[in-house]
């Protein structure tokens, strides 16, 4: 016979209170770590996508919408970029890489980027991690595909698969959606076929297609041709011309000095690109700063609301416990008789509601890893963010402490109830 | 016929001394109770008698340090349990009395075993002694299923429950508040003698108080309430003990 059998025999007596308050504080803390996990990992994978790229050049509206399609496949940008535009910009500075992309078109809601080799072979995904191969290689001529890894995931495709692109994204982002893409027109004329699939990076790339910019020109100048002339039913890159060679981006890389990720002209650079006014010059790192700056009241929104969430928990902590103390006058009299003193009688009230915090919080930890996945599967399909929600063990061990104060405060006043009850109500003849 | 001097007799610290107590209520004009003396030898029985609502609960309450006096000293085996605080004074109450009640008062949801081990918990014994002493307890006084829940026992088993847990940890003074209230004359005599046995094999002296005229046969000793706060004659002694 120990307090914590007492404690424990108090708590099973009165099961369905106490699983339903249990739950309360695992769903408040469970609630508390998914927000705090996802922003983190949402920031993390925001930060994630640029790669290591300097400036993304684009011709949208701003620096932040550049970054947003341009990066993270928001939505296609309407504005495009001439050839020959692109080729001033690559020989204006010395650059480790220039790579266009193009954006547009899609395949089952995936979009599709085209762009380079260079994409491959100089641009990194994330910093000093460069591209690996799940299977299969980078394209190396038109019509052949990279497809990332959760793009691969999601739609099931395979090397050697052969796939029908689809002009347009946004009105298909659902997967399977037929009617969607029924709406949409579908490049039926030219076949393209799976080559490689991409290792995960964690960032947007994983969930886009790749192929080269060439056989995006030829796919939408063969519209525009057959549109002209019905009769016409194949294009190749011979029959381009400078209007249907058109890009939506840039990567843009500059050369830095040995031991330092930042080059000497960087600020210069910038700053030059930027009197160019039919341009947009966006730094990633900055603009995703910006953003995150943009929606931190509306994060601190929602980690207040999961305060006052964890806040009620306690409460109902406070409630079910000083809904038993009438219940349970009469064996904290007995308790009190038999040699309980009212500090252990205080101590036994606490401790059950401490306990009941600490099941819930543990409850709470193993529900928000759940959580955190569905949290993430929303956000890529929804949003195309690729998140993995890493708990951290900082944040867990904090919202655990908080879960534990909050219980102890909650048990202080049924606890004070129990230490003040007084013996000869308790031990009264019922009746 | 030779007085004893007071040398020649021997020196026994009373189980019980009880002098000028009064308490009473904040609600009410006079005093609920008002005893010049008590005196209850080690192992002595008695039976207190009064009426309903005469303060014969709220007596048991002083003698164990639940209620605290106006005034006057209760000496539990020698130690004014008035004059120690607290933590203290409950432990005390743990280790030197017992308590016997009509409803008996068991922890619901605990097996016998518990309850009776309950009692010397929080009278500092390791849950070693805590297991055995409840074990040989509960086995002399014939209890069946002692790992059952209390509430699953049959009302005579939960009595013996109640007194097992009362004398668990070989108390000076066990206090019994009304135990064959709730009870037929059949099993009323059959609780009592169970108790009083168990009183007289533990050497524990008896404070029964009841206001069953039945029972005054029982004790070889009954004061009344009234006689004890000088508004009546105290009245005679019984047969069995």
């Amino acid at each position: 016979m120990s307090d914590f059998t007492i404690i424990f025999r108090s708590l099973t007596s009165r099961l369905f209170s106490t699983v339903t308050t249990v739950a309360t504080v695992a769903v408040a803390v469970a609630l508390m770590l998914v927000l705090l996990t996802m922003r983190e990992a949402g920031k993390k994978a925001f930060e994630r996508g640029s790669g290591d790229m300097h400036f993304l050049v684009s011709a949208d509206a701003s620096p932040l919408v550049s970054v947003l399609n341009g990066i993270f496949y928001a939505n296609p940008p309407r504005r495009p970029l001439t050839w020959e535009r692109y080729q001033q910009l690559q020989r204006a500075f010395p650059w480790t890489y220039a790579i266009p992309t193009q954006l547009g078109d899609s395949y089952l809601g995936l979009p599709v980027m085209a762009t380079s080799t260079e994409f491959f072979t100089r641009f990194q995904p994330n910093p000093g991690e460069p591209w690996s191969f799940a299977s299969g290689r980078a394209f190396e001529k038109s019509f052949e595909v990279v497809v990332g890894s959760s793009a691969a995931a999601s739609s099931g495709l395979n090397i050697g698969d052969v796939v029908y692109l689809t002009h347009g994204i946004a009105q298909s982002r659902q997967l399977g959606d037929a009617s969607a893409n029924e709406a949409l027109h579908v490049h039926r004329d030219f076949a393209y076929t799976i080559v490689g699939i991409l290792a995960p990076t964690g960032g947007s790339h994983d969930r886009a297609l790749f192929t080269d910019v060439a056989s995006t020109w030829i796919i939408h100048a063969h519209d525009v041709r057959k549109k002209a002339d019905p009769a016409i039913t194949t294009t190749t890159e011979a029959d381009l011309t400078d209007s249907d060679r058109k890009i939506t981006g840039v990567y843009l890389k500059l050369i830095a000095p040995p031991g330092s990720s930042i080059p000497t002209n960087f600020q210069q650079v910038f700053d030059m690109l930027r009197r160019d006014s039919s341009i947009t010059v966006a730094q990633p790192g900055q603009e995703i700063a910006t953003l995150f700056k943009i929606v931190s009241n509306i994060d601190r929104l929602f980690i207040a609301v999961a305060a006052v969430v964890m806040l009620s928990s306690g409460i109902s902590i406070m409630l079910a416990l000083y809904n038993s103390m009438e219940q349970r006058r009469r064996q904290i009299a007995v308790l009190r008789v038999l040699g309980a003193s009212r500090g252990r009688v205080f101590g036994l009230i606490a401790a059950e509601s401490i306990i009941i915090g600490l099941v819930g919080a543990l409850a709470g930890t193993v529900l928000s890893i759940a959580g955190g996945f569905i949290a993430a599967s929303a956000l890529r399909d929804r949003l195309g963010l690729v998140i993995e929600p890493d708990l951290n063990p900082r944040s867990i061990v904090a919202v655990l402490l908080a879960s534990i104060v909050l219980a102890a405060l909650a048990g202080v006043i049924p606890a004070l109830v129990a230490y003040r009850a007084s013996v000869s109500r308790g031990l009264r003849p019922l009746g | 016929m030779t007085t004893p001097t007071r040398e020649s007799i021997p020196s026994v610290t009373p189980a019980l001394s009880i002098s000028n107590l009064q308490f009473s209520y904040p609600s009410s004009t006079s005093l609920t109770i008002d005893i010049r003396v008590l005196q209850l030898a080690p192992a002595e029985q008695v039976l207190l008698t009064g009426g309903s609502g005469r303060g014969k609960s709220t007596l048991l309450q002083l003698i164990a340090g639940l209620m605290d006096p106006a005034s006057g000293t209760v000496n539990v085996d020698g130690t004014d349990i008035h004059s120690i605080f607290n933590a203290t004074r409950d432990r005390f109450r743990g280790q030197r009395i017992g308590m016997i009640f009509q409803t008996f008062n068991l922890l619901l949801g605990f097996s016998a075993r518990e309850n009776v081990m309950a009692a010397l918990m929080f009278a500092g014994k390791s849950p070693a002694e805590q297991r055995t002493r409840a074990a040989a307890l509960l086995d002399t006084l014939a209890i069946e299923g002692i790992d059952r829940p209390v509430d699953d026992l049959s009302v005579g088993q939960q009595q013996r429950v109640a007194v097992a847990r009362a004398v668990a940890c070989s108390p000076t003074l066990v206090l019994a508040d009304e135990p064959t209230a709730s009870l037929d004359p059949a099993n009323a005599a059959n609780a009592m003698e169970l108790i009083q046995s168990v009183c007289h094999s533990c050497n524990a002296a008896l404070l029964c108080v009841s206001h069953d005229p039945a029972m005054t046969a029982r004790f070889r000793r009954v004061e009344s309430l009234a006689a004890l706060s000088g508004q009546a004659p105290p009245t005679t002694a019984g047969a069995a003990r």
